[in-house]
């Protein structure tokens, strides 16, 4: 069979042939017996002909091994947290979406096991499910900042909402990590995990209310939630000497820094309730108050708005003794007047800000603890037009002394370096 | 934003970030030798330059392209571009001060009154994104006036804005949504 469009190379002829040799594959040019071309064996690639995986029909059956691995993953963790099968399947879908898009797609499989976990978390989210970013780091053996990012970026392109998660909700799946049962430690340190957790949320609810809660990480507040509800519910001599470090170690959970500081706020708390108990004679301190828990807790409500009413009738007859002084003291700034307007303004400002947050009974403890901010310097009027004085300038530049002795001394570190 | 309270809240404005052009090419190696107060990097390819009055940090390329920080007020930052640009002409560069744009105007304020956090992310479902976990503050933005709030249950906020027209219209709008849920203990 004639080959048209080649020329042999020898001779220049058309006149090419196929000859196979056996299963050999030989085009010949019939005039000078010149080999034009050899058949497959030689010029193909080993391994099959030049086409890349994602080109071929390989892909379209096969899926990718990333993928399969992190659809697992995400199946391992649904199973492990024991969430509900309709959780499950809406993460694995979440996951086989975000995996294609192009933020996920070349990233390094550090990253790619974290996006199963968001996804994992963002279900549990959508469906009610109570779980925090602190779990699935856990899980995943993650820095919490790194599982943060990821999780926005998930939302952002999913265009997903999800709500965030009430603190109570968790407090349930909180108080059951700590193994204070009767057969894990002796008796008198023992504790029901249902009575625990009751006490527990009363003492969330109290902290919500005035201000502990927000803004504030939730692990340390459950903490020490379940740490004073602990301690509160046989306030024995044993409870009250154990400190957090050690009831931690107890109840084998690993214990948070910030807790202690909550557990002090919870007290002081507790101590502004306490003192409107009208059965306690003596004075309530933050180690006396733990006692009086249960009292406090059973009639929150009625103790807040006793404790609000009589801060309100307290700061009216201050009010009334002070308002006298004030009507002095406001005339004299009336008469100084060489003093700049805004520096009254802003001196008054500071006050008021401060006041606000003493005034009140309760209120975020930074908000109580106001820093005290540096005196600011006054404000000169500036267009952005303005004359640029020479001398102003020169400040910048160096003199040509200072140049040609700054020149010298970097040629003498350059040398005394060589050395 | 005064018929909705008795005192006037007060705007700080803490940073402006604008950039200036020199239209011609600025030696880096010069600058570094001849000017005071100046940091060089060559591995970024720029130089920082710090102003003392107004207090500007300035970074400086070698395309003539220049950003300064730090000023407090958007006549400040022009201020200080124009005293930059005049001491690069005393170094010995032809300066021509040209497309100054203010980029971000950072503020603060602060409330007198704490903020219920969750009921404000509840109220502004979408645009409020709040993870107290990672940050103690809620994440607010106005798309149309391209600002953004980071509101802390104490009352404070920081805005951020393209100038200082923009964050005061976002702070306006975005007082009553707090009012709202400043939380009086109303058992």
């Amino acid at each position: 069979m004639q080959r048209s469009g080649l020329r042999c190379p020898g001779c220049g002829s058309s006149n090419i042939v196929n000859d196979d040799l056996y299963c050999h594959v030989q085009l010949v040019c019939v005039d000078c017996g010149t080999v034009v071309s050899e058949g497959s064996l030689a010029d193909d690639p080993v391994g099959g002909s030049d086409v890349s995986y994602s080109r071929s029909t390989a892909v379209t059956k096969v899926p990718c091994q990333n993928l399969k691995k992190g659809l697992s993953r995400v199946k391992e963790m649904c199973r492990v947290i024991r969430v509900r099968r309709n959780i499950e399947d809406l993460a694995l879908s979440y996951f086989q979406q975000a995996y294609e898009h192009e933020n996920f797609i070349r990233v390094n499989l550090t990253k790619k096991e974290v996006l199963a976990g968001c996804c994992v978390l963002v279900s549990c989210r959508q469906m009610n499910w109570p779980i925090t970013i602190g779990t699935i780091s856990c899980l995943l053996n993650a820095d919490p900042a790194l599982v943060g990012g990821v999780y926005k970026d998930l939302l952002k392109i999913l265009k997903l909402e999800a709500l965030t998660v009430g603190i109570i909700e968790v407090l349930e799946a909180h108080c059951q990590e700590y193994k204070i049962n009767s057969d894990q430690v002796p008796e008198e340190l023992a504790e029901d995990c249902t009575v625990l957790t009751k006490r527990a949320k009363a003492l969330v609810e109290l902290a919500a209310d005035s201000w502990i809660v927000t803004g504030r990480k939730p692990l340390p507040m459950l903490m020490a939630a379940t740490y004073l509800a602990w301690q509160s519910l046989k306030p024995n001599k044993h409870r009250l000497k154990l400190s957090l470090d050690k009831f931690c170690r107890l109840a084998k959970v690993q214990k948070s820094q910030s807790a202690l500081t909550r557990i002090t706020e919870l007290k002081e708390v507790l101590c502004k309730l306490g003192r409107e108990i009208p059965w306690v004679r003596e004075t309530v301190t933050p180690d006396s108050v733990i006692r009086l828990v249960g009292d406090i807790l059973e009639n929150r409500f009625a103790l807040l708005r006793r404790a609000l009413r009589n801060h309100e009738d307290s700061l009216q007859a201050e009010n009334v003794v002070n308002s006298p002084n004030k009507e002095t003291a406001s005339s004299k700034p009336q008469e100084l007047t060489e003093n700049p307007p805004a520096e009254d303004r802003g001196h008054q400002g500071q006050e008021s800000e401060s006041n606000w947050g003493k005034r009140v009974l309760f209120a975020p403890p930074c908000v109580i603890n106001r820093k005290r901010r540096r005196t600011e310097q006054p404000e000169l009027i500036v267009t952005g037009d303005e004359e640029i004085s020479d001398s102003e300038i020169d400040s910048y530049i160096r003199s040509p002394q200072e140049v040609r002795d700054l020149v010298q001394a970097e040629k003498m570190l350059v040398s005394s370096d060589k050395v | 934003m005064d018929s909705s309270s008795d005192e006037a809240l007060d705007i700080i404005i803490t940073n402006v970030v604008a950039t200036f052009r020199t239209r011609c090419h600025l030696n880096l190696r010069t600058i570094a030798l001849e000017g005071t107060n100046v940091i060089y990097k060559p591995e970024v390819g720029k130089v920082l330059m710090k102003l003392r009055k107004p207090t500007i940090t300035a970074s400086i390329w070698s395309s003539g392209k220049i950003i300064c920080t730090g000023a407090t007020s958007e006549d400040d930052a022009k201020l200080g571009a124009r005293r930059l640009a005049r001491c690069l002409q005393k170094l010995g560069f032809k300066v021509k001060f040209s497309a100054f744009r203010v980029v971000n105007v950072l503020a603060v304020c602060s409330m007198p009154f704490a903020i219920h956090l969750i009921d404000f992310t509840k109220n502004n479902r979408p645009i409020a994104s709040y993870e107290p976990e990672l940050h103690p503050a809620v994440t607010y933005r106005i798309k149309n006036l391209k600002a953004t709030f980071q509101v802390f249950s104490t009352g404070s906020l920081t805005v951020t804005g393209p100038n200082v027209q923009a964050v005061a219209t976002a702070v306006e709008q975005v007082y009553p949504l707090l009012f709202e849920v400043r939380k009086p203990l109303c058992k």
